[in-house]
């Protein structure tokens, strides 16, 4: 460590950064207005220095967080000059910053007298950003125009003064305006928290501040380096798939190449699937995200979340395909394509440092998005709940059942929350029998949701995957179940799509099946105890024991 | 109340220790071996103890107060009843699934805790209550007896029963109990209702099986105190301290234990903000260490930092808001404090790879330290600091002689002899070692905040708080600290200046500007005469009673509230200011949304006419020492010195380190180029700015 650099002072600032985006994180918590903000938690905050370098991330969603730099730089470029206290930037046009629209980034500078400081960043999910279908995240758009309003990077304050065009384009246009704004309303007091604390962090250290970010974030890359030093040099390839486009039936393969070369790791997509009609396509900086989050992975617990880390990571992809999109393909469903991506590079890693990864996890959270109007006088109402989840087997114990993505760090709705909100009554939240991967440590289990319709009708849209390839095992652990989509109209159950947009009536029941979580280790290995165990929970019936483990209940 | 004395009882791993306040405001102290199997035992020999000393009567106590452990330790060891936990059905596995989020991120090794009633017994029951409170299928009382057969043939002890919406109406949850009751009554149960009638199935229903879980273990034990205390003829009222360090009685105890998980040591917390604030002192860490563990918390800006929601593990917990340590979630009012298994009789060891080890074992009271000769062959803290001087060769007054050979013997074999050093080198080490176990709780409140513990002093409590202080304080640059008078006892001591506390809350929803008054102030009245009667059986009358009053109110659509002071006659454009400024302040600009009314509240705490105040706490001091100061060699910075051994009560002026400064209660160790003054509270403050090392 630099001389000049004091062990505790270090130590306060880099706590002290943690703290700040915690704080703000909590802030959004409590400040939003819709439940996939503020009960589900998909939104994200960070700090980042005056040279738009990530210094802290909170323990919020990671598949958002390593798309900042890229987001950054484009902000960077277009208010060079431009910035000044007050100020405050929007942006979510995929191509230019942006991933998908419902994901607004909002940028503070922060300023001590006239010199900037750094920047509060703060992305959250709407639940609506207009656009065909409710809630804006349909998988079956086939071209961004059709997605909702897009939002190129744009001052929504001008040193203090609110933008009151951009605001008024805004609100006409999104389905539940009030929720819309209530959470961009959020999302500034978030900035305004981060604000208020990076300046006292400045009014306690001075300009000494710099000396210390540029050491965190070096600290950062010199234990990313060292860890990725350690692994042997070669080349790591893995190829996992999605089960296709909600167009075509065609599975969509995901291929990756992980380089270890001295202390430097390459990331190469090529021979990934060409970008497809529907909305899975994914911007390269949400790729990128993907892929330094599960690197992070396996690496050591207490490398801070920061720039430095991702300096060691060469991310590529080929122009023109599905994780490397030309513009106006449509990207609205992403998010899968970034989890398929983290179960790539999660397959690719696992060669090199099985001890600190997994078999496959669920797959990524399921969508399930309901929209339309209900009650006298008729009001608008669009749900968006997403079902996690289920972690792989591990090198040394079972898959978590009831568990976020590794990617995301999310919550659950809950079914008082749901009920009390929409026109919606909820029938089962469940642990999914059988539906583990066997294995020496078998997977989570998946989850199962059940929902019925209460309004007179509303647009379903549901993106799930994993029908076709279920999550797979390592080491001779044997894959998950697949997931399911079911639907009961009069009494009758039916079996619908994995991505599918319908219009459904009263009394109609959803039911979604997740996948598990592939095993680990071969099967003939598992201890006798986990299994009788497993029997005696109902977790697993004597048919899957019989099966999988050659187990017979005494 | 107006006359008699009031016993405050603190029971600890290592040590039971009483302070007994008699109506004239003189107090007496005692600390005796805590007995874990049945911790009673130790309250009533220390009972007898105090009560010769007082020269009074049992007949005289007029009020128990009670911090006790049991609740921490049946969770902690993992120790409670066996559960099981009704449900609506299709919800088996709300318990288990949780909340889904991991208290680290890009940890793939994280274990999610066993849940506490395991997926057998988690019962499902066919009925169904709306979002509206209405009932949309009946409670199906066949299935409800069936789990309860299913429970009695396997032997489950205690239930929790949580059904979807029941905080809108808890009609079937009241039927489920009382169908279990009477068809099993040696079951015991807990309805989510009678706990946290509040929306959120995952926390009202894990915060119900944390109450099933410890229920029996608590209601057990405060039964056999309160017989025991009867024998002895004590019938006073019984006060449990509170998770939120405030008091309540021994009935609310008995059947929602979940609000006393961290009884105790809450209370010493909220006796040091009491302190402080006597005493104009704003930014305080709390370090209290005591046989077992040692703790933390925060004081900033004259503000005891505490939480809402608090989730217990075993380890280090890490404090955050936004992401939790990942336990056992209980929704309820907790003093935030950060512990570690570290303590005065925590064991040292040596790991595989041939460091020095120290807890969170530890020799507890029984078999104890080497040196207290009861049997202990294992080296802990409390010896290591026998053998380099800083404590006395005696304890607790004389009661306990201490074989410092044995001590040095073990020590010399376990870690000397395997790391070739000597004996006080050894010794040394095992300190050293429990210094940084402890700077870790410290830390958690502190730098992992982002606060400067340089700027912040350090106070310092417990059996053995006093001995490690300045170390802890010097390690993290921390200036000053600063010891109660009787810090050996003063989590009983801050008992005693706590208040007793009914919380009243009741739903009101409405928009701020359409607030019916005569609604509202119907309401606010009921609760003030529910809380006067709660009191009212608690020993207080209404001229003792200091109430207070709240509305919460939030932007339309957010889920959390602020909490605004009601101030009669309801002004709704003052609250909307009130409420506009305080966000303002928190997020840094004022909304021009419509705000609404969540819920009211009627806050009202029984003041005792003997509660301590600490400001009058020197004129309760005994008379003065005036022997000598003796000399001993002491172990300060891995050189023998010779310090002297002066008595807490000879503590008049100020004076220079280094000093060793013993009373009955605890040893206060004073590095060299510290000085030491006494204060206004009749404590000490070492100032340490002058230690070189």
């Amino acid at each position: 460590m630099n001389t000049s650099v004091d062990p505790i002072t270090f130590a306060v600032i880099k706590s002290g950064l943690d703290t700040i985006v915690d704080d703000m994180a909590y802030a959004v918590m409590r400040t939003a207005r819709s439940p996939i903000v503020r009960d589900v938690l998909d939104y994200s905050v960070t700090i980042c220095d005056r040279k738009g370098r990530i210094l802290s991330q909170a323990k919020t969603v990671a598949l958002h967080l390593g798309a900042v730099p890229d987001a950054m730089d484009v902000v960077l470029d277009r208010f060079r000059g431009d910035l000044f206290p007050g100020d405050v930037i929007v942006l979510n046009d995929p191509y230019a910053g942006g991933m998908h629209l419902p994901d607004i980034f909002m940028f503070k500078p922060i300023f001590s007298a006239e010199q900037l400081l750094g920047f509060s960043v703060v992305i959250a999910h709407h639940c609506d950003v207009g656009g065909r279908v409710p809630g804006s995240n349909a998988s079956d758009s086939t071209e961004i125009f059709q997605e909702g309003i897009r939002i190129a990077p744009m001052k929504l304050y001008d040193r203090g003064v609110p933008n009151k065009t951009l605001l008024t384009i805004l609100e006409t246009n999104v389905r539940i305006p009030e929720m819309v704004l209530g959470d961009l309303d959020a999302q500034y007091a978030t900035c305004n928290i981060g604000e208020r604390e990076l300046t006292r962090l400045h009014d306690r250290y001075g300009a000494m501040l710099d000396v210390y970010f540029d050491r965190l974030i070096d600290y950062g890359e010199e234990l990313t380096r060292k860890a990725i030093a350690a692994w042997p040099d070669g080349e790591y390839s893995f190829t996992d798939y999605i089960d296709g486009d909600g167009f075509s039936p065609d599975a969509i393969p995901i291929v990756c190449k992980v380089t270890v070369k001295g202390n430097h790791l390459y990331i190469d997509f090529a021979g990934s699937s060409p970008q497809v009609k529907g909305a899975i396509n994914s911007t390269l900086s949400f790729v990128k995200s993907s892929t330094y989050l599960t690197v992070r992975c396996a690496l050591e617990h207490d490398v801070p979340n920061n720039a430095g880390v991702y300096r060691c990571i060469t991310v590529t992809a080929p122009e023109g395909s599905i994780l490397n999109p030309r513009m106006p393909a449509p990207v609205a469903a992403r998010a899968l394509t970034g989890y398929r991506v983290v179960d790539t590079v999660m397959g690719a890693l696992a060669q090199i440092a099985p001890e600190k990864l997994m078999a496959a996890g669920e797959g990524g959270n399921t969508v399930v998005s309901m929209g339309g109007y209900y009650g006298e006088p008729r009001r608008p109402f669009v749900l968006v709940d997403m079902i996690n989840g289920a972690w792989g087997g591990r090198a040394d114990k079972d898959g978590i059942e009831g568990v976020t993505n590794p990617s995301q760090n999310m919550s659950n709705l809950p079914i008082e929350t749901i009920e009390a909100k929409y026109p919606i009554l909820m029938e089962e939240y469940a642990l999914r029998e059988d539906s583990c991967g066997a294995g020496r440590f078998r997977g989570g289990l998946g989850l199962v949701r059940e929902y019925r319709l209460l309004a007179d009708t509303a647009v379903l849209q549901l993106r799930a995957d994993r029908h076709e390839h279920p999550p797979y095992g390592l080491f001779g652990g044997s894959p998950a179940a697949s997931s399911r989509n079911l639907m009961r109209q009069n009494g009758e159950w039916r079996v619908l799509p994995a991505k599918v947009t319908l219009e459904i009536t009263k009394d109609t029941v959803l039911r979604h099946e997740q996948a598990g979580g592939g095993g680990f280790g071969d099967p003939r290995l598992r201890n006798p105890d986990a299994i009788r165990s497993d029997l005696w929970n109902g977790k697993i019936s004597s048919d899957h024991a019989r099966k999988n483990y050659d187990f017979e209940e005494e | 109340m107006s006359s008699g004395a009031r016993l405050s009882v603190d029971i600890g791993g290592t040590f039971t220790d009483l302070v007994l306040m008699r109506g004239d405001g003189t107090s007496f102290s005692c600390k005796v071996s805590s007995t874990p199997a049945s911790p009673e035992d130790a309250v009533i020999t220390g009972l007898q103890l105090i009560l010769d000393q007082s020269a009074l009567e049992a007949s005289d106590i007029v009020e128990v107060l009670h911090g006790t452990t049991v609740g921490s330790n049946t969770l902690l060891q993992k120790q409670g009843a066996r559960c099981g936990l009704i449900t609506t059905k299709g919800f088996r596995d709300v318990l288990e699934i949780g909340r889904l989020r991991t208290p680290s991120m890009f940890d793939l090794s994280w274990d999610k805790p066993e849940p506490l009633v395991t997926r057998r017994y988690r019962r499902e029951v066919d009925e169904r209550i709306t979002s509206d409170g209405l009932v949309l299928r009946p409670l199906d009382v066949e299935s409800v007896l069936a789990a309860g057969r299913l429970f009695r043939a396997e032997g489950i002890e205690s239930v929790a029963i949580c059904f979807i919406n029941s905080y809108k109406n808890p009609e079937h949850e009241r039927q489920a109990a009382n169908v279990l009751l009477d068809a099993f009554p040696e079951l015991a149960v807990t309805a989510s209702v009678d706990v946290l009638p509040e929306a959120g199935e995952y926390e009202r229903t894990s915060t119900t099986a944390v109450n099933a879980y410890v229920l029996p273990a608590l209601r057990g034990y405060l039964s056999r105190l309160s017989a025991k205390l009867r024998t002895k003829g004590v019938s006073a009222p019984l006060f449990i301290g509170n998770s939120n360090g405030g008091l309540s009685s021994a009935h609310v105890a008995r059947d929602k234990p979940v609000f006393f998980i961290s009884s105790g040591r809450a209370s010493g917390a909220v006796g040091a903000a009491g302190l402080g604030a006597s005493l104009g002192e704003e930014n305080l860490v709390v370090f209290d260490m005591g046989g077992t563990t040692a703790s933390a918390a925060l004081i900033h800006r004259g503000v005891l930092s505490r939480t809402n929601e608090y989730e217990f593990r075993a380890g280090m917990s890490v404090p955050s808001r936004f992401i939790k340590a990942g336990g056992y979630m209980m929704r309820v009012p907790t003093v935030d404090v950060a512990e570690v298994g570290n303590g005065a009789g925590s064991i040292a060891a040596i790991d595989p790879a041939g460091l020095i080890t120290v807890g969170p074992v530890s020799a507890g009271a029984m078999p104890g330290p080497v040196c207290y000769g009861l049997g202990g062959l294992r080296p802990t803290v409390t010896d290591a600091n026998v053998v380099l001087g800083f404590l006395p060769t005696e304890l607790a007054g004389g009661a306990l002689k201490l074989d410092v050979h044995s001590a040095r013997a073990a020590i010399s074999e376990t870690i000397g002899k395997p790391l070739k050093l000597d004996a006080a080198d050894a010794a040394f080490g095992i300190r050293e070692i429990a210094n940084a176990n402890m700077v870790r709780a410290i830390r958690a409140v502190t730098i992992e905040r982002g606060l400067d513990p340089r700027d912040l002093t350090l106070f310092a409590f417990g059996g053995s708080g006093p001995v490690h202080a300045c170390d802890v304080a010097k390690t993290l640059g921390i200036p000053r600290v600063l010891f109660p008078p009787a810090p050996g006892v003063f989590t009983a001591m801050g008992m005693l200046a706590s208040t007793v506390e009914h919380h009243e809350l009741r739903a009101y929803q409405s928009s701020l500007m359409e607030i019916d008054d005569q609604e509202a102030l119907a309401l606010l009245f009921d609760m003030r005469e529910n809380a006067i009667e709660v009191l009212a059986q608690q020993g207080y009358e209404e001229p003792e009673i200091m109430f207070s009053q709240e509305i919460d109110l939030r932007l339309q659509g957010q889920h959390s509230a602020l909490s605004i002071a009601l101030v009669m006659p309801l002004d709704r454009g003052a609250l909307r200011n009130a409420f506009i400024a305080d966000y303002r302040d928190v997020y840094g600009y004022a909304p021009v949304d419509s705000v609404e009314v969540v819920q009211l509240r009627v806050h009202a705490r029984g003041r005792s006419s003997h509660m301590i105040d600490f400001k009058l706490m020197q004129a309760a001091q005994c008379g003065r020492d005036t022997r000598t100061p003796s000399l001993r060699q002491v172990y300060f910075n891995r050189t023998w010195n010779e310090v002297p051994v002066v008595s807490r009560s000879s503590v008049i002026g100020t004076f220079d380190g280094p000093a060793i400064i013993e009373s009955a209660d605890t040893t206060i160790v004073v590095p060299p180029g510290a000085s030491i003054e006494p204060n206004l509270a009749g404590g000490l403050v070492v100032n340490l700015k002058g230690w070189r090392t």
